[in-house]
């Protein structure tokens, strides 16, 4: 039996077909967001791979930013809870989630049962989110992807002190202008985005393991510095950018058991 | 203070810093020896009557201050990352309660080194709220958090400028005789009344003083880089009453007349500009807002805070003395008296300029600064600029910025002055 | 024919628009005088005969107030500020400011030079309760607060008035509580938006016309049968749980509100006013007597074991945190709120309440994952 889960971020969009709720099927991801034809982009793509129909579905559980417009839905769940599901499956040990999204960053803690506990979300400010390294990546002139593989040829990090993004930016360029080494600059951007996201992760409470969730987790630089901060290992998993689509299978999974 | 001069100043400190400096070390020094023997000793507001615990020599600390220090030697964005995290603390809250509060935990562990100067844990604390409201809450939290009780002076805002009514002065007076029989019980000791007396004249006389040496200032050129002044407000929040600060301050005086004596100044530049700055110091930029203003010859001869510690009162009479807390400048002045004030010291000091720092953590001084910066700018004719900043939290201030702002109000000071000589 | 429906409406309209209840007591030739909050001698305007009116701000995007009001201070006030200045309070003939924080020292300032045609009486409440010495400051300062209104409505005030008026707030303030009480066996028809109509309507209405109406509301609930709540319910801390919205978001994840420690909402309703001497102590003394409020000092504050024992008793899964945009005061009590409701083994949830902002989308997740973990 087949579940599809769908998580409608703002920047990008994911989903999961899962197989008796225990083997994925199918993964697609598409890097357009809430508002676009991302969702329904991402949908057909993971359709098309195995080639099946929405008939196919035992049932479709939408997450994310765009959870209340997928019309074909049969229900909604918040990408917290689905985060958090998804990211206990793929790490059993997890108790502490720290997911890094394009427009925000969250903080989840899992009870020994692997369900969600407590979260503190961040202030609608870019500071410490995809946003922040997307803005700095602009300036740079690399891209964001490439961020990670920079931060690895840093010999230290160059301080950016300013909480705000428009202020940082300017720290920036005028590092920039004084030649500073471009890695040691992204190993600066990490770091403050480490910080941001450290006093989040503290608030909420930290139990190990810890984990990365998000697109930002892909980040090999921001992984390290958020580990610096925390003083702990941070577990990511190839899979973490599709935790939410992943819970969100799940629960769908879980749904059609009690229905049956 | 001790060190705030950020980088390594290329001569020798002056005799009256080296004194301040000693001064402040035996005043930790002291409160260390005292947790030593058992004693108690608090933490106090910065305008707190300190005449009480200075009269029972009781060790009194001071969290304000001491995080401007901590701030200044770059040691305190650990302690504010700990208050927001770990602690909860939201950040919108004053970075001195920030910095502070995660301090007084930190220390509970004997084996905590990082801050520095570093304070013993308080066995009480002295609370006024004639600097501000937040002030009250953040006494609250250390003394919940450390269990430890509050004696506290409610100093009553004065909302609408009048010469508080008496029976105010009343309230206020009757909260100083409470807490001085408070404070025999809780500490044991007898409270000497003919003791009490000469600490309060000679908190008199170094609040004369000071006032006299900042006049020394509207000379042109300035005999003084004026951020100094920042470095001698510790005499007059730690050591008010004390005897070490009419020494200091009679010294700091004597330096001041030699430069006048031989046209010399402690500004490191050619005085091109002179400003009055608005707010208090960005104790961690402190390097930068040096750098820049030399840089463009702008001394900032004068601040607003040199006036917050004018507590004039009629020694041996209670009333005088909580009529003088209660109406201490940052309890009782409107804005538009406050700006009067600005307006008058500007052209006093002959000043070509306001800078005023738009302090994140200060929502009281910044509101002033929003209202009120018209009234400057009319009276006096002088441009403003503003720049954003934080007493204590670096995350806030940007180097690129205060660069602009200080660059922008120097181009219009010229233009001015080009006007002014022809 | 009067049904429930129609008085919830009724109130409604007062609380979502009281330039509507403003205007009509203007009509009638009632003198107004705004009422900051959180705590003002109401009671004194009362028995003066003019009706006091409670200033809340309100959902805005400030254009004007960031003249005089940075924006990083209270949101409520930056309404205020707002309203004020754009004349959405004209007619008002002064309002009473209490100096409960730092926000008010400066926006008394900014009131003065941007609302120039609506008079501040300030006043401000002792912080240092445990003396006698406070209840004489108060009194005294009632006293003064009384004289400047009584300049206002041209006659004096009696003692013989205020001590009926406090009678009509008593009254009022037990009123609501019942209606709390017997709202909760009623949580279909209450919702939490209803349950704060209700309550929030009492800013704008002289309180005994408003007590006429809770009293028949009650009397209502009362004939209908017992309702058996099946969702989840929360117990709401902080200034204030609105805009409507933001409930409505509760009530969509069937989470109902069983109890609150609002200032807008329950903190003006729990703390009777005593016989304490003449009228002015009896005043006096409400204030020494108010607990659990992050504006008022209390050195051991009781405000996490309150917000804990009402979960406990109207049977709450989790705690609601309405934590006032750049409410200073407010913000140093939230890590002990946090901890009091985890000791307490109670899950809560941080709500950020933003008068600046029109789109809940954060808050809309929040309250759903909450939803799905109690």
């Amino acid at each position: 039996m087949l579940t599809m889960g769908l998580d409608i971020g703002s920047t990008a969009c994911k989903c999961i077909i899962l197989e008796d709720g225990k083997n994925i099927l199918g993964r697609a991801v598409v890097s357009s967001g809430a508002g676009t034809v991302g969702a329904q982009k991402v949908y057909d793509e993971a359709l098309a791979m195995h080639s099946l129909k929405r008939e196919d579905l035992g049932r479709l559980m939408v997450t994310g930013y765009g959870r209340f417009s997928f019309e074909t839905a049969d229900n909604q769940k918040s990408e917290l809870s689905c985060h958090a599901k998804g990211i206990a499956f793929l790490m059993p040990t997890v108790r502490t989630i720290i997911d890094i999204g394009g427009q925000d960053a969250k903080a989840l803690r899992l009870n020994a049962k692997g369900m969600l506990d407590s979260f503190v979300m961040n202030d609608k400010c870019a500071a410490g989110t995809g946003k922040f390294l997307e803005v700095m990546a602009g300036r740079l002139n690399v891209q964001t992807e490439e961020l990670g593989d920079w931060d690895a040829k840093a010999t230290e990090e160059a301080s950016i002190s300013s909480t705000c993004t428009v202020f940082a930016e300017s720290e920036v360029i005028s590092k920039l202008s004084m030649n500073v080494n471009l890695a040691n600059l992204v190993a600066g951007i990490h770091r403050s985005v480490a910080k941001r996201v450290a006093v989040l992760a503290y608030r909420n409470g930290i139990v190990k393991d810890v984990a990365m969730s998000g697109g930002v987790a892909l980040n090999k630089g921001v992984v390290r510095a958020l580990g610096e901060e925390l003083k702990t290992e941070i577990l990511v998993h190839a899979d973490c950018q599709l935790a939410g689509a992943l819970g969100a299978a799940l629960f769908a999974w879980e749904e059609l058991c009690k229905q049956a | 203070m001790t060190e705030t001069v950020a980088q390594k100043p290329k001569r020798p400190l002056p005799k009256s810093r080296v004194m301040v400096a000693a001064q402040t070390a035996k005043v930790y020094q002291d409160a260390w020896d005292a947790k030593a023997r058992g004693e108690k000793i608090g933490w106090s507001t910065a305008i707190f009557p300190q005449e009480i615990c200075e009269t029972m020599g009781i060790p009194v600390l001071y969290p304000e201050n001491n995080a401007a220090a901590i701030s200044a030697k770059h040691l305190g964005d650990d302690l504010i990352a700990y208050a927001e995290g770990q602690m909860r603390y939201p950040m919108n809250i004053c970075s001195y309660a920030r910095l502070n509060l995660a301090l007084a935990e930190k220390i509970q562990d004997p084996a905590y080194n990082t801050a520095d100067p570093l304070l013993p844990s308080p066995d009480f604390v002295l609370l006024a709220n004639n600097s501000c409201t937040q002030l009250m809450k953040w006494y609250e939290n250390l003394s919940r958090n450390l269990n430890i009780p509050i004696f506290f002076v409610d100093c009553l805002f004065n909302y609408d400028e009048e010469k508080p009514a008496a029976y105010k002065v009343t309230y206020i007076r009757k909260q100083i005789e409470s807490y001085i029989a408070e404070m025999e019980k809780f500490s044991g000791k007898k409270f000497d009344w003919d003791k009490f007396l000469e600490v309060q004249k000679r908190s008199q006389i170094n609040s004369k003083l000071f006032d006299d040496i900042i006049q020394l200032n509207t000379r042109v050129p300035a005999p003084v880089n004026g951020f100094d002044f920042f470095n001698y407000m510790s005499c007059l929040v730690l050591c008010r009453g004390k005897e070490s600060t009419t020494e200091i301050f009679k010294q700091l005086k004597l330096e001041i007349e030699e430069h006048i004596a031989n046209g010399t100044t402690s500004f490191p530049a050619k005085e091109e500009y002179r400003v009055h700055w608005e707010g208090i110091a960005c104790w961690p930029n402190l390097g930068h807002n040096l750098k820049t203003l030399k840089n463009y010859g702008v001394n900032a001869v004068i601040n607003g805070y040199v006036t917050a510690w004018n507590i004039v009162y009629e020694p041996g009479n209670l009333d005088s003395m909580a009529y003088a807390y209660a109406t201490s400048s940052t309890n009782s002045l409107t804005t538009e008296t406050i700006m009067n004030m600005r307006s008058d010291t500007i052209k006093k000091f002959d000043c070509d300029g306001m800078l005023c720092h738009v302090n994140r953590s200060c929502k009281m001084m910044t509101f002033h600064i929003f209202v009120g910066r018209n009234i400057v700018e009319e009276k006096t004719g002088v441009p403003c600029s503003n720049f954003d900043g934080d007493q204590s939290d670096s995350r806030v201030y940007s180097e690129a910025q205060f660069e602009t702002r200080v660059q922008g109000l120097v181009e219009i000071m010229k233009e001015n002055k080009e006007a002014k000589n022809g | 024919m009067v049904n429930l429906d129609s008085l919830f409406n009724e109130l409604d309209t007062i609380a979502v628009n009281p330039r509507i209840a403003l205007d009509k007591y203007l009509v009638s030739g009632k003198k107004v005088i705004g009422c900051f909050p959180i705590y003002t001698p109401e009671e004194l305007v009362h028995a003066a005969g003019m009706i006091p009116m409670g200033l809340w701000g309100g959902q805005t995007t400030p254009s004007v107030a960031g003249q005089y009001a940075p924006i990083f201070t209270c949101s409520l006030l930056r309404s205020c500020l707002e309203f004020g200045m754009l004349g959405k309070y004209q007619g008002i003939s002064a309002a009473l400011m209490p100096m409960l924080c730092d926000t008010y020292r400066g926006v008394s300032g900014a009131w003065r030079v941007g609302v120039k045609d609506i008079p501040l009486i300030a006043f401000i409440h002792p912080q240092n309760r445990k003396l006698a010495a406070s209840r004489e400051f108060l009194a005294a300062e009632y006293g003064a607060v009384k004289t400047k209104l009584e300049a206002i409505a041209g006659h004096a005030i009696s003692d013989a008035a205020i001590k009926n008026s406090i009678g009509v707030y008593n009254a009022h303030q037990a009123a609501i509580r019942e209606f709390c009480e017997v709202a909760n066996d009623h949580l279909d028809v209450v919702t939490p938006k209803i349950r704060h109509t209700v309550m929030k309507s009492s800013h704008f209405m002289e309180k005994g016309a408003h007590t006429a109406i809770v009293s028949q509301i009650i009397d209502k609930l009362k004939q209908l049968p017992i309702h058996q709540w099946k969702g989840k319910k929360v117990i709401l801390t902080g200034i204030t749980g609105e805009p409507d919205d933001l409930l409505d978001l509760f009530a969509e994840n069937k989470i109902a509100v069983v109890g609150d420690d609002l200032a807008q909402e329950s903190r003006q309703f729990r703390t009777d006013i005593p016989k304490c001497g003449g009228p002015l102590e009896s005043l006096a003394q409400q204030w020494l007597d108010r607990t659990a409020c992050s504006t008022v000092h209390e050195v051991n504050s009781s405000r996490g074991k309150l917000i804990v024992d009402l979960a406990r008793k109207y049977g709450a899964q989790g705690i609601a945190i309405c934590l006032m945009k750049f409410c200073d005061v407010e913000e140093y009590e939230y890590p002990m709120l946090v901890k009091a409701a985890e000791d307490a083994g109670i899950p809560s949830l941080s709500l950020e309440i933003d008068q600046s902002t029109m789109n809940n989308e954060q808050s809309r997740t929040k309250i759903q994952s909450f939803a799905e973990m109690i």
